[in-house]
């Protein structure tokens, strides 16, 4: 077994990464004097994985809208009981998410570590679909999107990245739709399953309380090697330029929420993280709370309390965005886009870039403090192509004005911005 | 243990509790001010920490303030409105990475509690009033906030519930107040009201993190040692014990998906057994994925995506809320209650008991590993005049009888139950328009 220890001389802080003969990547950072252990097993496949094939088939497959967050519902139900019915009786809170590049099942729990693992590394190794499990699961998701489609902040993200995106599935809401998810059979659930669940597509993070040799002896006993699967997928040929440069829609809301997203120079996965780094200190500069136009928007009442930010970044995606609620969007979106030429006309205050680069390498500090965070920081890095997540820490450190200069042109062009707004009904 | 739970009286109802753990890598400081909810004071009060943030005398600019707290390596400095019983809670809180990691050996720890300081105890107010421009645009904040809460669908559901349950009394009264009564609020009115507070409220201060919070309780003995204050006792009122007749109410709205929240009281938790025995029932009804509301609402009948029980010990309420279609909230109502019934006639197995204790327990032994939750646990353990740790608590809930959970769900009765439904018809498919 390939066993590699990666350490931080900024926090004295490390994890050991494990290659396991089973052909999974294992990351462990132990953290002494925590009760909790967290455990996350995901599988590299998300909501953006719409059409792919393997060595093993001929042809392209074209999956509904959804599946990926369908499949992460029904691999709690097993031949032999349900995933949450075994947790029951080890104690440990358990779930699990998808988003738009992973999947990813977790526990944390402060007793029975062993117990807890040897069921979430079983319960995701061995797929139970039938057509009658299927269709129950249809009724609970259905609800789940109904609740989203009532979800101002989530409908005016999704209208927004479909006003960006003219074909790139980021474009599609992760549980699809009523229809979309009608059309998933237990038979594509396999396909999606032996595509992506190969242990080669995997990584097992844990942080906290426990040992490692606790960790790979379970995963000795329960994982075995399979045939190496290799991926391919149909690159969606996105133009530039956006779908739409406004959408909107009215739902019963108090004030108007708008999301302004500039759509970014996407790189591969790991330019992509760097990016996406660089890209909130730039957001933070442009118009953070420490900037005189957040100053400026916040005093002519154009924006409140709710505003942020956020990027968004992924394989072949890179979004950058502001959001919160205003009485003219509009408004906003023509000062925030006036900002960012004028920002790449005379370049960024230094002073502002020193500043916030103090502030977000604070942030990343924080990042590295919770059992949750560091569990969920290796797992991201690992997908991401990136062997040693401390040096997102060096990024921020070592960043430079020019490379700031050179993002804020090519992910803040206001030619490729779009606005979306929820407006009250 | 770790985490030493200290507690000293800096002033009258002044209070400053440090737990030192030094695993963290941060320091957490808030401070809460506590005062009975009351119709004619609360949107005032509510106006407050968000006034407070803006600035202080010594930085009266908002930008210079944030570009401050860049300077503490991105501190954060939050303001905050919460209600708790019958009280309101106006908290500033501050949150800073340990000296340690400062890349030039600043001292962020010293710097983050003078900041929180100045930031509650030397306010920018001038010819005791605060500055017009800012107290305008903070009123016309909380007013969206006020207005706000029927965004979110869920919360807006129980808030309402709530409320209908507990008309009449200082429960029912919303956190931020009334829109109405925001509109009154004068730059005076909120300065007077902020010396009120300053002078009667039952003030918790909380330090928690790695670091020696030697320091801040210098600093914040030394700001209220200046001041001559008057606190108002403070008492939780009683648990409301048992419902009358139901209260039903229904809003019809706009929306995809319906929503429904029932209210019920718990009996009388007059000792600490029966209020483990009701937290152990609520967690065994529907507070994990394998409690009954989970499994026989959602997995059996799959009526909808999540459907919950949550146990507030303070006012002994139970409240459970469902997203459901509006066709099926009667199948839903009467799944939810049936639940309740069979716990009751103690229909459930050892093994499903010992699950729900389990994952209590889990939950509480979480509590050590974030400042925040050793923050809420501790707070809420001190208003109650106990000083119990997550851990004592697990061992009182190892204790807990199968009799005493069923007792406790018998003492179950509905007080409320609250319908925001769809409006009839299939609801129009989302309008998008380009420009």
């Amino acid at each position: 077994m390939n066993k590699k220890s990666i350490t931080s001389p900024i926090l004295g802080e490390r994890f050991l990464r494990v290659e396991h003969p089973s052909g999974l990547t294992i990351l462990l950072c132990p953290m002494e004097g925590y009760s909790t252990a967290y455990a996350m097993f995901s599988a590299k496949v998300g909501s953006i994985d719409t059409t792919f094939k393997t060595q093993r088939e001929e042809d392209f497959v074209e999956v509904p809208a959804g599946i990926a967050h369908f499949l992460e519902h029904k691999m709690f139900e097993c031949d032999d009981g349900d995933a949450f019915a075994k947790y029951a009786k080890t104690g440990a809170s358990a779930n699990a998410f998808t988003s738009f590049d992973r999947t990813a099942y977790l526990f944390s729990c402060t007793g029975n570590f062993r117990e807890s693992l040897e069921i979430l590394l079983d319960f995701v190794s061995r797929p139970y679909f039938t057509p009658e499990t299927v269709q129950k699961e249809q009724g609970i998701i259905g609800q789940e999107i109904r609740m989203y489609d009532d979800d101002p902040g989530w409908r005016s993200l999704f209208n927004l990245l479909g006003a960006l995106y003219h074909v790139n599935p980021v474009r599609l809401d992760i549980a699809g739709t009523t229809e979309s998810i009608a059309q998933i059979t237990s038979d594509l659930l396999y396909r999606c399953y032996h595509t992506f669940y190969s242990l080669g597509n995997m990584v097992l993070t844990v942080a906290g309380n426990f040992r490692p040799e606790e960790v790979l002896e379970t995963a000795d006993k329960i994982l075995r090697k399979g045939e190496e699967v290799r991926i391919q997928w149909r690159k969606a040929e996105e133009p530039r330029e956006v779908a739409a440069p406004y959408v909107e829609q009215s739902l019963s809301v108090s004030t108007p929420l708008f999301q302004l997203g500039f759509k970014g120079e996407a790189g591969d996965s790991l330019t992509n993280l760097r990016r996406q780094v660089v890209d909130e200190i730039l957001l933070e500069i442009l118009c953070g709370e420490s900037s005189p136009l957040y100053r400026r928007l916040y005093d002519s009442g154009l924006i409140n309390g709710t505003f942020e930010y956020e990027v968004l970044a992924g394989r072949d995606y890179l979004c950058c965005m502001y959001g919160g609620e205003s009485r003219e969007p509009k408004k906003v979106r023509e000062a925030i886009c006036q900002e960012a030429r004028r920002m790449a006309a005379e370049g960024i205050d230094p002073d502002a870039f020193r500043r916030c680069k103090k502030s977000t390498y604070g942030r990343y500090i924080g990042m590295f403090s919770r059992v949750e965070s560091v569990a969920s920081l290796m797992m991201g890095a690992y997908f991401a192509g990136l062997e040693n997540m401390y040096e997102l820490l060096d990024y921020v450190r070592d960043l430079t004005l020019p490379e700031l200069e050179t993002r804020l042109r090519e992910d803040l062009d206001p030619r490729y911005s779009a606005l979306s707004v929820v407006n009250p009904a | 243990m770790s985490q030493e739970l200290n507690r000293a009286e800096l002033a009258e109802g002044v209070s400053f509790t440090s737990i030192r753990d030094r695993k963290f890598k941060h320091n957490y400081i808030s401070i809460s001010l506590l005062t009975p909810l009351e119709e004619e004071t609360v949107t005032a009060n509510a106006i407050l920490p968000y006034l407070l943030r803006r600035g202080s005398k010594n930085c009266p600019d908002f930008t210079k303030l944030e570009q401050t707290l860049c300077e503490l390596y991105g501190a954060s400095l939050s303001a905050d409105v919460g209600k708790t019983g019958g009280y309101q809670l106006l908290t500033c809180s501050i949150v800073g990475i340990d000296d340690r990691f400062a890349l030039e050996g600043e001292s962020v720890s010293a710097g983050c509690a003078r900041l929180l300081g100045e930031i509650l105890l030397q306010p920018n107010i001038i010819d005791g009033a605060f500055p017009e421009e800012d107290f305008r645009l903070e009123q016309q904040n909380l007013i969206d906030t006020i207005q706000a809460d029927i965004n979110d669908k869920r919360a807006y559901t129980v808030n309402q519930c709530r409320a209908l349950m507990n008309e009449g009394s200082p429960l029912a009264i919303p956190k931020y107040g009334w829109v109405e009564k925001a509109r009154e609020i004068t730059p005076q009115a909120a300065a007077e009201r902020y010396a009120r507070l300053i002078d009667t409220a039952k003030v918790e201060i909380f330090f928690v993190g790695c670091g020696s919070p030697d320091g801040a309780r210098e600093e914040f003995s030394r700001l209220f040692g200046a001041l001559d204050r008057h606190p108002v006792p403070f008492r939780l009122p009683p648990i409301v014990e048992k419902a009358g007749a139901v209260k039903e109410k229904t809003v019809e709205m706009e929306i995809a998906q319906s929503k429904m929240a029932m209210g019920f009281r718990t009996g009388a938790l007059a000792d600490k057994k029966q209020m483990d025995a009701a937290k152990l029932m609520s967690y065994l009804y529907g507070g994990s994925p394998f409690s009954r509301l989970f499994v026989h609402v959602r997995e059996e009948k799959s009526l909808c995506y999540y459907c919950a029980a949550r146990f507030d010990s303070v006012t002994g309420v139970m409240l459970v809320d469902i997203g459901v279609e509006r066709e099926n909230q009667p199948a839903a109502r009467a799944a939810i209650l049936e639940q309740l019934s069979a716990v009751a006639a103690g229909d459930f197995t050892d093994e499903e008991l010992e699950s729900a204790r389990r994952a209590y327990v889990n939950s509480l032994r979480s509590v050590p590993d974030g400042l925040s939750s050793l923050e809420g646990w501790y707070l809420a353990q001190i208003l109650r005049g106990s000083r119990l740790t997550p851990e004592e608590e697990a061992q009182d809930i190892a204790q807990v009888s199968r009799e005493q959970v069923i007792a406790a769900a018998g003492a179950v009765t509905l007080d409320t139950v609250f319908f925001l439904a769809s409006k009839p018809g299939e609801p129009e498919k989302e309008e998008e328009s380009h420009e």
